[in-house]
């Protein structure tokens, strides 16, 4: 028999119907949800080169001495030969493309709660300015949410809701699922092929550019501000020797206002901050660079060989 | 709040409940707060400007109603179009035609210094200021009453679903919908959720990952040779489509959630065969829009000149497309692209239509394939104007495209298989719905069990390989 409800103008019958079959797609839902979310993150975990690798094996397994942080400049520009023939320490970078003080802050942490290294370097390429961009790159390291929890923090940094979109099983590896494939693949590790997590970039940049074109309005994001700021706390808390540097870049920037801020961080908590952004062996200067942004391989053994002596100095 | 932030996930199951368990009595209060909170949540000062348009079209609206002159009643008509015109010109155009302005002062070495503003473009205003002016001119032309109720009257233009980027509704087809008194009904909750989950499917998996590597294309148009142009320029307008008629489906299907019945905004339109079709069945209603508001009026004024006359009609109505999509060159060379053809296939209409039936070329499939395939190649080229910021940067793609050839750019593999991937099944969805409409069954199919699982599995797609994170909808610049 139909009952009326009656303000509502719904009979018994339709919500019985309604909620049943909400309830049997959210049961599938669920299931598929469940069932491919475990598959992907068993494959992730499994992977044995790539990016998802690198950051994997950052944050659970390296014991070296001498740790690089950053985003893609970080990534290509130090080479662990120089490194580890120069300052005569393990080395590994945990850079990667496109991630940014967030990524580098969270990994830290994670890094710190099981291993003390004696150098840690950051590569700063800027970043301060307000905009959505790497906090939607933290997607790099939501896998990792559930098994880290001094990440949870900076991982929710990313949206207020990140804790609900979390308990779905496959949102962790949204768009990573042709990658995991990859990187469980011999394959793979020739094709991506790394050393110690620096990834060398071969071509020579072929073209000029006149300049940039600054920026007119720089909004200062005051959060990433105070993750750069909590990055070097936690750094020099950890005993290690700190080192902030701003790699070369192709051409001279007209606006300085990231470098500016850097600075000023870096002199608030006594850090060591090397800019080579206006370096004249690098600038112009094509046989050293892949791209604008980036140092070929050539360019990055240059480089290092600098900031290697630097630290040389430093130490001595 | 847009309709895939996650924000809009709760507030929409939120609204349902609301709505259907409030008396139909307030039903439109409660729309009418929510659509507010939707749109202040985007920008809480753009309300205001909304709010102005609403009470200068009531206000003037009603003047039209209490006058007894026609002369009086044109005049108020003409005084609220223009001043809810001001808002748009000023926030969409002032910018724009103050930079060209500088750049031919600079041209003619006149140092002039203009006054610039840092202005950031309200979200929907060319959307709602359209229906405005809809509702303003039928008010006008008696094909709808004056709405008495200012919060009836208020709904109309803010309403959620339609706020951000329309449909531009028709104030005949919504004003009876509000005032109606509705009852929930399990169909439509069904329908509705169908129609959003395609929605959701075109935007996130489709529009955001075709939108990836499109920009990597154009934002660097020089790095790129002409192969990989011409590649990035023919998926365009599956992204715009994607992009579009995504977010028109979640606005459909939304509304129908809530009991109203909305206006379809594209009907498969890469199966036109010919560019006058593709522009009954692309963006439908901006496009009977411009038709009822400016083609017809303008096509009855110059109906002495004949064909001259529709020709006419039909460059300034492109032409205003053109403008209303961006007030920069490129539009209007877009907009006089689509009036050249247009009115080229009116001129030639009849010749071709002798044509056809002599050699009874429709019944070919070699024909009709070649139709479709050059409509798509024209509004394709078309967009190229619409896709880049100046003209000699459209010169230049157009250049490369015919000289420069090269590897194709492929990027991230992952992304370039993704894109490939929705843009597939989209293409077969819109295939089987064209020609077989009865063959593939998932989300209308008799059998429960496969309704389940397509929409299971559309939801784990999206979650799989949907983008997530920023991404916005192109038209929002609009």
């Amino acid at each position: 028999m139909e009952v009326s409800l009656f303000i509502f103008n719904f009979n018994a019958v339709m919500i019985k119907k309604l909620f049943s079959n909400l309830i049997i797609l959210s049961l599938i839902v669920f299931f598929l949800d469940f069932s491919l979310g475990r598959l992907l993150r068993y494959y992730y975990f499994k992977e044995t080169s790539g990016l998802h690798y690198r950051t994997t094996y950052s944050i659970d397994s390296t014991k070296a001495n001498i740790l690089i942080f950053g985003s893609s400049r970080a990534n290509h520009h130090y080479v662990p030969e120089v490194f580890k023939d120069e300052l005569n320490m393990s080395y590994y970078n945990t850079g990667r493309d496109g991630n940014a003080i967030f990524y580098q802050v969270a990994l830290l942490k994670s890094i710190l709660m099981r291993h003390n290294p004696r150098i840690i370097l950051l590569d700063y390429a800027g970043g301060f300015e307000k905009g959505p961009e790497y906090y939607d790159r933290l997607s790099s390291i939501l896998p990792y949410y559930r098994s880290h929890k001094e990440m949870r923090s900076t991982i929710e940094l990313k949206s207020p809701f990140e804790r609900i979109k979390l308990l779905s099983e496959i949102y962790p590896f949204n768009s990573k699922m042709l990658t995991i494939i990859a990187g469980n693949f011999e394959k793979n590790k020739s094709r991506n092929a790394d050393e110690e997590g620096y990834v060398p970039l071969y071509d020579i940049w072929n073209e000029r550019i006149e300049s940039i074109t600054p920026e007119k309005k720089y909004n200062i994001d005051s959060i990433k501000v105070k993750a750069f700021d909590e990055f070097l706390i936690l750094a020099k808390k950890s005993g290690a020797k700190v080192y902030v540097v701003y790699s070369p870049i192709f051409l001279k920037m007209k606006h300085s206002k990231e470098i500016e801020i850097c600075n000023e961080v870096c002199k608030l908590e006594n850090v060591p901050f090397w800019d080579y952004s206006k370096d004249t062996i690098f600038l112009n200067n094509n046989q050293f660079f892949y791209d604008i942004q980036h140092l070929n391989d050539s360019g990055a053994k240059v480089f290092s060989k600098i900031i290697c002596n630097q630290i040389n100095t430093q130490i001595n | 709040m847009t309709f895939t932030s996650f924000s809009f996930l709760i507030f929409f199951p939120i609204l349902i409940c609301v709505y259907w368990l409030t008396s139909s009595k307030y039903r439109w209060f409660v729309l009418l707060s929510s659509s507010y909170f939707f749109y202040i949540n985007t920008k809480p000062i753009f309300a205001l400007l909304l709010m102005g348009i609403t009470v200068s079209t009531y206000f003037f609206t009603k003047k039209m109603h209490q006058s007894n002159s026609d002369a009086l009643k044109k005049k108020y008509m003409r005084y609220n179009i223009v001043l809810i015109l001001m808002p748009l010109f000023f926030f969409k155009y002032f910018n724009a035609i103050n930079a060209e302005l500088i750049e031919t002062l600079k041209y003619l070495h006149l140092s002039v210094t203009l006054p610039e503003f840092s202005l950031l473009l309200p979200i929907g205003i060319s959307f709602y200021t359209f229906m405005a002016i809809g509702y303003t001119i039928d008010v006008y032309n008696e094909e709808v009453p004056f709405e008495n109720n200012i919060g009836i009257l208020a709904l109309f233009i803010s309403f959620f679903p339609l706020i951000l980027s329309g449909p531009i509704e028709r104030a005949k087809n919504m004003l009876p919908q509000f005032r109606s008194q509705k009852v929930f009904e399990y169909e439509n909750f069904v329908k509705g959720s169908r129609i959003m989950l395609w929605g959701y499917f075109m935007k996130l998996v489709v529009a955001d990952r075709l939108g990836i590597y499109i920009s990597a294309i154009f934002e660097n148009i020089a790095h790129h040779n002409g192969t990989t142009l011409l590649f990035g320029s023919l998926l365009y307008p599956f992204q715009l489509y994607a992009d579009l008629g995504g977010y028109s489906l979640i606005a459909i299907g939304t509304s129908k959630i809530l009991g109203f019945n909305v206006m379809n905004n594209f009907n498969r339109p890469f199966f036109s065969k010919s560019m006058s079709e593709f522009w009954r069945r692309w963006h439908i209603s901006l496009i009977t829009w411009l038709t009822d508001y400016i083609y017809t009026p303008l096509s009855f004024h110059f109906r002495k000149y004949k064909i001259s006359g529709i020709v006419i009609s039909l460059m300034i109505t492109f032409l205003i497309s053109g403008i209303w999509h961006g007030a920069t060159i490129n539009f209007i060379f877009w907009g006089l692209f689509q009036g050249i053809i247009v009115s080229y296939e009116a001129i030639t209409n009849k010749r071709k239509t002798n044509l056809e039936l002599q050699y009874n070329l429709n019944k070919k499939i070699w024909y009709s394939c070649f139709q479709i395939f050059s409509t798509y190649l024209l509004f394709a080229s078309s967009q190229i104007f619409g896709k880049t910021t100046t003209i000699n940067e459209s010169f230049l793609v157009f250049n490369k495209i015919l000289f420069s050839h090269g590897k194709l750019f492929i990027g991230q593999p992952s992304t370039f298989i993704f894109c490939i991937l929705g843009l597939l099944m989209l293409f077969i969805n819109d295939l089987t719905d064209e020609y077989f409409p009865n063959l593939f069954l998932f989300f209308n199919n008799k059998n429960k069990t496969i309704r389940m699982l397509s929409y299971s599995i559309i939801i784990i797609i999206i979650l799989l390989i949907g983008v997530l994170d920023g991404g916005q909808f192109i038209y929002f610049q609009f």
